[in-house]
């Protein structure tokens, strides 16, 4: 009774009023709709986080890839010698740093010390499950590594070589372990 | 209040103005936002969120729903590929017999018709490609390849070019006298002359093949929509997307189904021309009086009778107007069609763009062209022809258009034979001039690029700075700082200000559908480039089609202009605008902006005219100057029809902005285009398709319930 009091009332408005509510009406529903909508789906903070995150590792490839831009191709070792461009010390951490490949080269001379690793990667078809390039602050030297797994005569195993980085190779687009010292 | 009821859409308007405005600045832009970051790419990325829907994983960038919606439509193009893929390789496996090898072959039903499909349209479009141009195929698709290495006779030997100009001219004269029968033996010379016989052949003949078949489509489902409601209501949807959708979105899905090559393009061809056709058809039979239709049925005809006899001769002018729609769609998709290697002249004109050798793609453009015209005379000319049922004509009066051209075919293969004597050593110039062996005027072409860009370069530069930096980039960067929320509050208001709750739903619908797929920002950047060309054209449309009307001799020159630059393929648009400004955006939107004006410049100058003389001569007693006249009379009653000529710009913008994706832009015609190369693209270019359309129809809808609204409040109706 009262519903239709007030749709009586309603109607007996004027048409533009009419016209006006409807319109009032029909944007508040639009954004309140919206509004539902983002209590489920809003992206918020972790979204903010999570893209910070990754502004920053953009922003450090991107020093780095300037950093290897301003590096002779080639070799690039950290000491004195007649072989290779010598890096400086900050060089060589961001050279470290910026290094992801180990490249088969290495992995092969590290192994030509390593009877067994040698043994399990020939085996195994050359298959290497893991590398590594990090920097030792403590020791001011860059450390690089491979992890061989496979079947050794039937027994699965599993040995890891690290070693001393003593040569990288800039390719202009980016830096690869050259040789690991590891004896 | 007073105020309000005194200017109700003014304060609604104001309104939603302002709502739109408040919410554009109350929502700020998120730190995380870049345009297009990924979000339609279905890149990996660790930050991105994901959704499972339908058994799809969908990944976005999320952000504030008020700024962007999250592609809650981002399942639909995967979907589409997953069924496309389900389709053609297992959904109801058959056994097929198999003519070469002799056995069954276990094939899913769907894959067996398309490759049955495939294998007529190529025998179809082989038949008449070797009637024009000669070739074994044909026959050895009857007998075999031992067979014609013995009887080297049974070659078809390719029509002479000399026998189709003067059919072509015959034709003319038939059709429409003197002035068609000159301009088409014209065309065809030059045609020949200039090096383009084969490739123009191979265009034609596919056209030949697709527009016979699209005619015959569109005509049955044109009469099946007239005498079913259900069928009209099943294929308006249809008809009504298919009117707005780019040609490019096509193709990805008929590749996938019919693969590459001519007969993919004839299907793809089929699919865009049949539409126009059935609303023609549609248009024509509604358009049959009542007392014609009654006549009929007193005359005893049955419901076959009628159709046959009564409604399609009555009808038969629209009817024709059909057949020369089919044709221009035809011709338009003759370029694109050569994105799915159909050959011919699209394909040479898509090669010499592709190597910047605009002389070539110049050459090329102007026969697509020259042949459309001519195609579209003839076609119009047969529509408007009137049959002399009564006139007392002799044996000769009567058949001598085929008398003519019976000896045009015997001289040309006396010529084409004294020809391949005459030169023995080198190509039979009186049969086929080879491509490479014509005139041409490439070089010269090619040189003028060169004097333009050399003489011309700075000021081209700074136009093309300034416009780029000054115009362009911040109109660009304005649309994308609009809100989702706010678009949509903008769509919907429009909608329901215009036309009522039912048009704020169907709008908003449409725009809720782009706002939830992956390509919302492609969709912002494909609709600035739009407006941007829709402003320009329709000022300058009107500008010019107001300064025409106001004389006899210059209204129809314009109309003839618009005639004209309206039968050109869209990608010829696009050459004289790469000689001047290179790839750029510039280019593209100036293409955009030529293209545009010719639907502007006619509906102005149409709305103008269709003010009643009465009119005129009652504003000249009560003293109005010309200007009053134009200003308070004129404009008012056009405007109407101007602004259907306003919906046609946008449509002729949206189409040429996809087009553009060509030579780089950064909206959804580079996506459709990206889809083309894409193994799973047919999903992604069909939805990128259906909202490019769904941007044309909410402008279409809105400026339709606005003039029909606006008729009804001026009489005019």
């Amino acid at each position: 009774m009262l519903q239709e009091k007030y749709l009586a009332k309603l109607r007996e408005l004027p048409e533009p009023v009419r016209q006006f509510g409807g319109l009032v009406t029909i944007t508040v529903i639009v954004i309140l709709s919206f509004a539902i909508l983002n209590i489920f789906w809003g992206g918020g903070d972790e979204l903010v986080r999570k893209m910070k995150l990754e502004e920053e590792r953009i922003a450090k490839e991107k020093e780095l890839s300037k950093l290897i831009s301003s590096l002779p191709s080639g070799i690039l070792v950290p000491y004195e010698g007649t072989k290779g461009h010598k890096l400086s010390e900050e060089q060589h951490e961001a050279v470290c740093n910026a290094t992801e490949i180990v490249s088969q080269r290495s992995v092969m001379g590290a192994n030509l010390t390593n009877f067994k690793a040698k043994h399990i990667y020939t085996i195994n078809g050359n298959d290497i499950k893991e590398t590594f390039v990090k920097w030792d602050k403590e020791k001011n030297k860059c450390f690089a590594g491979f992890t061989v797994t496979g079947s050794n005569v039937g027994v699965n195993e599993t040995i890891t070589v690290t070693g001393e980085v003593l040569s990288f190779f800039n390719t202009g687009i980016d830096t690869r372990v050259y040789f690991i010292k590891n004896f | 209040m007073e105020l309000l009821k005194k200017y109700p859409k003014l304060f609604q308007w104001l309104f939603l103005l302002f709502v739109f405005l408040a919410l554009c600045f109350a929502i700020d832009v998120p730190e995380t936002y870049k345009f297009i970051r990924g979000q339609a790419e279905f890149v990996k990325d660790p930050n991105q969120s994901t959704y499972t829907l339908f058994g799809k994983e969908v990944r976005y960038y999320a952000f504030d729903v008020l700024w962007r919606l999250p592609p809650l439509l981002g399942w639909l193009p995967i979907w589409i590929n997953d069924f496309l893929f389900f389709l053609l390789n297992e959904w109801m496996p058959m056994e097929f017999w198999n003519e070469d090898t002799q056995e069954y072959k276990t094939r899913p039903l769907v894959l067996q018709i398309t490759r049955n499909i495939t294998a007529s349209m190529t025998f179809l479009i082989e038949l008449i490609r070797e009637i024009l141009l000669g070739g074994v195929k044909t026959v050895v698709s009857f007998t075999s390849w031992d067979w014609i290495d013995k009887n080297p006779w049974a070659e078809l030997p390719g029509l002479p070019w000399t026998i189709v100009v003067a059919g072509g001219a015959i034709l003319g004269y038939k059709l429409s006298g003197k002035g068609l029968a000159i301009f088409a033996g014209l065309v065809l010379i030059y045609i020949s002359v200039f090096g383009q016989w084969k490739p123009s052949m191979q265009t034609l003949s596919f056209i030949l093949v697709a527009a016979p078949l699209s005619f015959i489509f569109g005509l049955t489902l044109g009469i099946m929509a007239y005498k079913s409601k259900r069928v009209e209501k099943a294929l308006y949807p249809i008809l009504l997307v298919m009117q707005t959708m780019p040609q490019y979105a096509v193709l990805t899905p008929a590749m996938v189904l019919f693969g590459i090559g001519d007969h993919s393009a004839v299907i793809i061809t089929m699919v865009v021309a049949i539409p126009p056709m059935i609303l023609l058809t549609l248009l024509g039979l509604r358009a049959v009086p009542s007392e014609v239709i009654e006549a009929g049925k007193m005359s005893g005809c049955n419901n076959f009778q009628l159709m046959t006899k009564v409604l399609i001769p009555t009808a038969r002018r629209d009817i024709l107007i059909g057949v020369n729609q089919v044709i221009m769609v035809c011709f338009s998709m003759a370029v694109i069609a050569a994105f799915i290697g159909a050959k011919g002249l699209g394909w040479n004109l898509l090669l010499a763009l592709n190597q910047l050798n605009i002389g070539l793609a110049l050459e090329a453009g102007l026969c697509i062209s020259l042949i459309a015209i001519l195609l579209d005379k003839m076609s119009l000319a047969w529509a408007n022809k009137q049959e002399d049922y009564f006139g007392n004509l002799t044996f000769f009066q009567r058949y001598k258009n085929s008398l003519f051209f019976a000896a045009s075919v015997l001289i040309g293969i006396i010529l084409a034979y004294a020809g391949s004597f005459f030169f023995k050593d080198s190509f039979n110039y009186l049969s086929e001039i080879p491509h490479n062996k014509g005139i041409s005027f490439a070089d010269f072409w090619n040189r003028g690029v060169d004097w333009i860009w050399d003489t011309f370069f700075q000021t081209l530069k700074i136009f093309n700075t300034w416009l780029i930096t000054e115009v362009l980039q911040p109109m660009r960067a304005l649309y994308l700082r609009m809100p989702a929320v706010a678009t949509l509050v903008l769509v919907v208001g429009a909608g329901y200000i215009i036309g009522g709750i039912r048009s704020a739903f169907t709008v908003g619908g449409l725009a809720l559908f782009i706002a939830l797929s992956p390509w919302w920002d492609r969709a912002l950047v494909t609709t600035y480039m739009a407006t941007f060309g829709v402003v320009a054209s329709c000022i300058i449309g009107s500008i010019v089609g107001t300064l025409c009307q106001q004389n006899k001799y210059t209204t129809n020159f314009m109309l003839g202009v618009c005639d004209i630059f309206q039968t050109f393929p869209s990608f010829v648009y696009l050459i004289p605008v790469m000689m001047l400004f290179g790839i750029t955006d510039t280019s593209v939107l100036i293409a955009v902006i030529v293209y545009a004006t010719i639907p502007a410049t006619r509906y102005t100058i149409e709305g103008l005219r269709s003010v009643p003389p009465a009119l005129h001569d009652a504003a000249t007693m009560s003293g109005v100057t010309k200007l009053q006249r134009l200003f308070k009379i004129e404009f008012p009653l056009a405007f109407p029809h101007m602004m259907l000529g306003l919906n046609q710009t946008i449509v002729f913008a949206l189409f040429m902005v996809i087009i553009g994706a060509f030579i780089g832009t950064e909206d959804l015609g580079q996506y459709i285009l990206k889809a083309l190369s894409d193994k799973k693209g047919a999903g992604k270019g069909l939805v990128l398709g259906i909202c490019v359309a769904f941007i044309g129809l909410i402008f279409d809808n809105l400026i339709r319930t606005w003039v029909e609204k606006r008729k009804k409040h001026l009489g005019i109706d």
